[in-house]
């Protein structure tokens, strides 16, 4: 037993060595630099945005030869330690020249760490040192001088104009075409895609004061009833099947049930919905509209922490992700919304995209109340029947 | 050290890598999960709360009903349908038994995604039968999309095949020599199905039955884009209360629910399994 007991230890001795010789040659490799400065931009989300993150950067090194942008990509929902929270520890533990040189924020993830850190973290952004940003009109909402936007996407409202030749431009229009047209809109079930949460959302907090829609006070909550109702309200002109009404599960549920002519009109994602339609995926009759009040979209922005090592590469590669050859990238590759002048840039396929003003987008962070949203949305309006 | 201490050794060393994956990766999971179910969500103290509510809240009790709605249909539709297709594989012998045969197996091969989404795009009220109705002039809405019907149609799918291979399997150890003297002796075809083949083949069906009941208890990608808000399958209010609602202890609860249910069944499978065939006595 004992000679059993040794094996195990030396078995378990093995294993940490071999721990330890990973994250030697982790450091090695960053040591190399090839002659270049090494700067690290770290950005999280779906796999989409990694490749296009891989794209830009790749054609960023290629045009470059001062900085070598390396790119650490964290996939979105594998459970692991966020981004914002890494940032956090390393802010909190004091710790300077790490290789946070440049990170890259969603709306929601921005307001997190700001309200977490402050922002006195991150470097207040100088124009000079990013000319292609004077032509960027759009701003974050939270903290506007310490980001940068450089790019944008909003949940709008697709249809198919081949049903409806003009589309509704307000909430209330659109809830008059329902009750005109019962059975012909869908909106997914809050909680499994953005486009069912942003619809549902915003119309209960368009009830509410607009400072709540950025707020995770839990003294909100009392006030949903009048937007819940308003939910119970719309609800029996939604979409049928098998006689009972049905909010399809995930963005791409009711963006099919619209493809196949079964509904025509629903919230969705801008980006889904035109780049699925540039790949002759979904019908070309499929365009997209927003109601005012408006759907939510948000910006993504680069931040360049103060803890982080090569300030100037940073603001190098923002330059370049203001420029409108790494703008038509993200046109093309995931119908971002550009946020410089499109008009020197080639759009065909994604004219859409010049319609929607950035400028006007409607921002939610309801933070951890969006777990009571969904629960309370599951029990009282998908039990409706 | 004797040669038997060093056999000895090296038999623990065999079995340890199995024997710890099994401990970290079933035991140590269900126990934790087991104490977690009886934790307050906050104080962490010993609450049955976790269990009054799946059922007390009455659209709880409605998921755990409908589960079990789901799940007996599709057994019973998929045992009687496998029944009568093996009981046809085993005594016909000609070339489209043969054919059917192998093509029955078929629907195991595809990657259950592949064959949920054909299912869609075929049963959804715009979907290819609706198509081929409209040829005709007819505006067929099955209405099976986001319905119990359209689960269960899905479940027989899978389920059909799998039950007919074991149940073919069982049919096909009855010996020949046994009908035939029955049948010698004067016994009918009706009286050898109900006197012969059916006690012979029961343990098979019973087997068939808990295999299938089990594995739809907690089915998860049909119900998730095929099935209606409400009432849910098990599988569907697990994911919502630990992915959207983070209520951790009421999931470990409803595992445990989900597990009781399953072990009803599995006990069936045993107590079968143990049982000698009444003709080997």
């Amino acid at each position: 037993m004992k000679k059993f007991l040794a094996l195990m230890l030396a078995l378990c001795m093995v294993f940490a060595l071999a721990a330890c010789g990973e994250a030697q040659t982790a450091q090695k490799e960053e040591a190399a630099a090839g002659g270049k400065t090494v700067v690290t931009l770290w950005a999280t989300g779906s796999d989409n945005v990694r490749q296009i993150f891989e794209t830009l950067t790749a054609d960023f090194n290629a045009s470059n030869d001062q900085y070598e942008v390396k790119l650490q990509f964290m996939l979105s929902g594998t459970g692991t330690q966020s981004l914002a929270d890494m940032l956090t520890a390393a802010s909190r533990a004091k710790q300077t020249n790490t290789d946070y040189d440049l990170v890259d924020f969603s709306g929601d993830d921005w307001s997190k760490v700001v309200s977490l850190i402050g922002e006195e973290q991150f470097v207040k952004l100088d124009g000079a040192q990013m000319p292609n940003a004077a032509s960027v009109a759009a701003k974050s909402s939270v903290s506007p001088e310490y980001c940068q936007p450089y790019r944008g996407t909003t949940v709008i409202l697709a249809y198919d104009s081949a049903a409806v030749p003009t589309p509704p431009a307000t909430m209330d229009e659109l809830v008059q075409w329902m009750k005109d047209h019962p059975g012909r809109f869908a909106y997914n079930q809050p909680g499994t895609g953005g486009a069912g949460d942003s619809f549902a959302r915003s119309a209960v907090y368009n009830f509410l004061p607009e400072e709540a829609f950025t707020s995770d006070d839990e003294k909100w909550t009392a006030e949903w009833d009048q937007g819940f109702d308003f939910l119970k309200e719309i609800h029996p002109y939604m979409y049928t099947s098998g006689g009972s009404i049905v909010y399809p599960a995930k963005n791409q549920g009711t963006l099919d049930l619209l493809n196949q002519g079964e509904i025509d009109m629903c919230p969705n994602w801008a980006d889904m919905v035109l780049s699925q339609r540039a790949k002759g995926e979904i019908k070309d009759t499929i365009k997209i509209t927003q109601i005012q009040p408006a759907l939510t979209g948000s910006l993504q922005t680069l931040a360049i922490p103060t803890f982080g090592s090569h300030t100037e590469g940073a603001y190098a590669f923002i330059n370049y992700m203001l420029s409108p050859r790494a703008q038509e990238i993200m046109v093309r590759d995931m119908a971002a919304i550009p946020l410089i002048d499109a008009s020197t840039m080639d759009m065909t396929g994604y004219e859409d995209l010049q319609g929607l003003d950035v400028s006007a987008f409607r921002i939610q962070s309801i933070g951890g109340l969006s777990t009571n949203f969904n629960e309370r949305w599951d029990n009282e309006i998908a039990t409706l029947g | 050290m004797s040669k038997k201490q060093k056999q000895r050794i090296a038999a623990y060393g065999l079995v340890l890598p199995a024997f710890l994956i099994v401990m970290l990766t079933v035991a140590y999971p269900i126990v934790s999960a087991v104490i977690q179910s009886f934790q307050d969500e906050k104080t962490g103290e010993f609450t049955w709360d976790n269990y009054t509510y799946f059922f007390t809240e009455p659209n709880q009790l409605k998921n755990i009903l409908y589960t079990l709605m789901v799940v007996v249909l599709t057994v019973v539709i998929a045992i009687v349908v496998a029944y009568l297709l093996a009981l046809y594989l085993r005594f016909t012998k000609s070339k489209i038994a043969k054919t059917i045969g192998t093509l029955y197996l078929l629907p195991r091969f595809v990657p259950a995604m592949c064959a949920v989404y054909a299912m869609i795009t075929i049963i959804r009220d715009s979907g290819l039968i609706n198509r081929i109705g409209l040829l005709f002039g007819h505006d067929i809405h099955l209405g099976m999309m986001y319905h119990a019907s359209g689960i269960i149609t899905m479940n027989l799918w899978f389920n059909i095949p799998f039950a007919a291979l074991m149940i073919t399997a069982g049919l096909g150890a009855i010996p020949d020599s046994i009908i035939e003297g029955a049948r010698d002796v004067g016994a009918g075809k009706l009286k050898v199905l109900t006197s012969m083949i059916f006690p012979l083949s029961a343990k098979d069906v019973v087997v068939a039955s808990t295999f299938v009941f089990m594995s739809n208890v907690g089915s998860f990608t049909t119900p998730y884009l095929m099935g209606g808000n409400h009432p849910k399958m098990l599988g569907i209010a697990l994911f919502d209360q630990f992915n959207k609602y983070l209520k951790y202890n009421r999931s470990a609860a409803l595992s445990v629910i989900m597990f009781l249910i399953c072990s009803v069944s599995a006990f069936v499978y045993i107590y079968t399994n143990l049982k000698e065939k009444d003709w080997e006595k």
